[in-house]
């Protein structure tokens, strides 16, 4: 295993809040909400499960060492236990946690039939091509349809046309909520970790109005799911 | 070819932009030194970006060069590393067929001087397709892709794009060590071409998009195919306010793509100007081109020589 600290980027004589405060700054960016269905998803979990190790490490050696005053756990680190959830806007960043955790396997959407779960898998799997085929084959283009092949695209990096797909598996089943985040997931533009100083950049023209609406529909999916985002609406 | 890719330079400090020059000025030599130096009007931001991010952890030691165009003083730049070989093979490459491209355009003299430009650089042509013959192939097979969905008016923005970022995603071979033989399927790629191959396929596809909006105006009046005409039914080459508001969505949604692919690779001494090129460079780009300022912002001289 290489050097927890040089993994942390920190010298062995960092204090315990400047260890923590680059063990956050990294958790934060390779979260996985920013490698969200990410062709390199894998590759962030792989570098988050070396940050943690390394921030495990350096904590129970140093409770070892006498540090031990403010008690480092190790349900600290990132999805150990201890949510980081509230730092990221909470509920709508869970519940697309959730609903990436359940992945395409879930049979939603009231149309699942075995072809769909089998496209679903295919698409978990990034076996693409053979997703696209077999939706090729289905003569009836319901809405699963739509949402599946959206995903496709998604994958591929073709943002365009999965938004576009999302659009229409949402307008034909409005109710459907996998539907309805994959659309708002959309609108946002995605995200990913900015440094600061780098965080002025951005290809949107987010006015405060669009942050509210964003703000707004988050509250509104937690209420959904029996979660609260802000307290007085 | 396209210069969006270029670093935000009041934001940089002084020695990263000296070293950001010496790169420019090291593609530029590295030209001449394989292919000529008639070959040295094919160097560009956009393949100096390549050339720094295919970099490895160690920089090549730095050496003093002449410039023809600033013949009084030497500027230093960095020397010779497999990056900078495969960012000058990788222009020739695509400075060929981008000729190539313009040769097959209806009207007549530009076709013609293209074709002449062509048949010219036609000998490191060669010399680069045999080094790099797998980029040489997809450079081919996809712009005439792109020039068969330009004759049927193809109205996917994405597959009109993806021609253009296949092109540049195939030069993440030389992220690895050296070129690999045969590119076939990508899974078995190790991390860092994978990342690499990630970015470099939503920088393209962004470089596209955004030369797709800046010549919309251009292209409508011109009767030429733009993707963007197609896919918003645009009458006057403009686009409608939620027509941009929608593309620069998706331009979004391909920026961090790129920047998390960028996040997972290790650090060179290149870092801070990448940064600096992903993070702030493409969005002053963008709003740039959206504001219709970027046409109106080219310095003439050495940046419209530096295009293709």
């Amino acid at each position: 295993m290489n050097d927890p600290y040089s993994v942390l980027g920190v010298s062995p004589s960092a204090s315990d809040d400047e260890v923590k405060k680059a063990y956050r700054e990294l958790a934060r960016k390779y979260h996985p909400d920013n490698y969200h269905d990410n062709p390199l998803a894998d590759l962030a979990s792989e570098k988050m499960k070396e940050i943690n190790e390394a921030y495990d490490s350096i904590t129970k050696s140093r409770e070892g060492g006498g540090y031990g005053g403010q008690s480092y756990g190790g349900g600290q680190s990132y999805g150990g236990g201890q949510s980081y959830g509230g730092a990221y806007g909470g509920g709508a960043y869970q519940s697309q946690s959730q609903s990436r955790q359940q992945g395409y396997t879930g049979p939603r959407g009231g149309g699942a039939n075995a072809t769909y779960a089998m496209i679903r898998n295919h698409i978990n799997m990034n076996n693409l091509s053979q997703a696209e085929a077999m939706l090729n084959t289905i003569p009836t283009h319901d809405a699963e349809w739509h949402y599946l092949m959206g995903s496709v695209y998604w994958r591929r990096g073709w943002m365009d046309e999965a938004a576009r797909c999302f659009r229409t598996a949402a307008t034909m089943e409005p109710g459907n909520i996998e539907y309805r985040n994959a659309v708002q997931y959309m609108n946002r533009g995605g995200q990913a970790y900015r440094p600061s100083g780098m965080n002025t950049g951005s290809m949107t023209n987010a006015d405060i109005c669009t942050i509210c609406q964003t703000i707004y529909c988050a509250d509104c999916c937690c209420e959904m799911m029996g979660g609260d985002l802000i307290r007085c609406c | 070819m396209y210069g969006y890719v270029r670093p935000e330079r009041g934001e940089l400090r002084v020695r990263e932009y000296e070293r950001f020059r010496g790169v420019y000025c090291g593609l530029c030599h590295t030209l001449a030194a394989r292919y000529g130096p008639a070959l040295r009007f094919a160097v560009n931001y956009d393949f100096t970006f390549l050339a720094m991010l295919l970099a490895g952890p160690d920089e090549p030691e730095p050496c003093a060069r002449r410039c023809p165009y600033r013949p009084t003083r030497k500027t230093v730049c960095p020397g010779p590393s497999p990056a900078m070989d495969a960012a000058a093979d990788y222009t020739v490459v695509l400075a060929y067929w981008k000729l190539r491209d313009g040769a097959a355009d209806g009207r007549f003299f530009p076709a013609l001087g293209s074709r002449l430009l062509a048949a010219a650089i036609g000998p490191a042509y060669r010399k680069a397709a045999s080094r790099r013959p797998a980029f040489a192939r997809e450079t081919e097979r996809s712009l005439a892709a792109l020039a068969a969905l330009e004759r049927e008016k193809c109205a996917s923005l994405d597959a009109a794009a993806d021609t253009f970022a296949r092109i540049l995603a195939a030069a993440a071979e030389s992220a690895g060590n050296g070129p690999r033989p045969e590119a076939g399927d990508s899974a078995g790629d190790p991390p860092r071409v994978r990342a690499v191959r990630e970015l470099l396929y939503h920088l393209g596809r962004v470089v596209y998009v955004l030369d797709a909006a800046d010549d919309l105006a251009s292209d409508t009046a011109a009767d030429a195919y733009n993707p963007l005409r197609y896919r918003f039914d645009t009458e006057d080459g403009r686009l409608s306010p939620e027509d941009e508001a929608g593309l620069r969505v998706t331009l979004s949604h391909s920026h961090n793509s790129i920047i998390s692919a960028f996040q997972l690779l290790d650090g060179t001494p290149y870092t801070a100007i990448l940064e600096n090129i992903i993070y702030l460079g493409l969005p002053a780009a963008a709003q740039a081109v959206f504001s219709g300022t970027w046409r109106a912002g080219r310095r003439p001289g050495r940046e419209e020589r530096s295009r293709l």
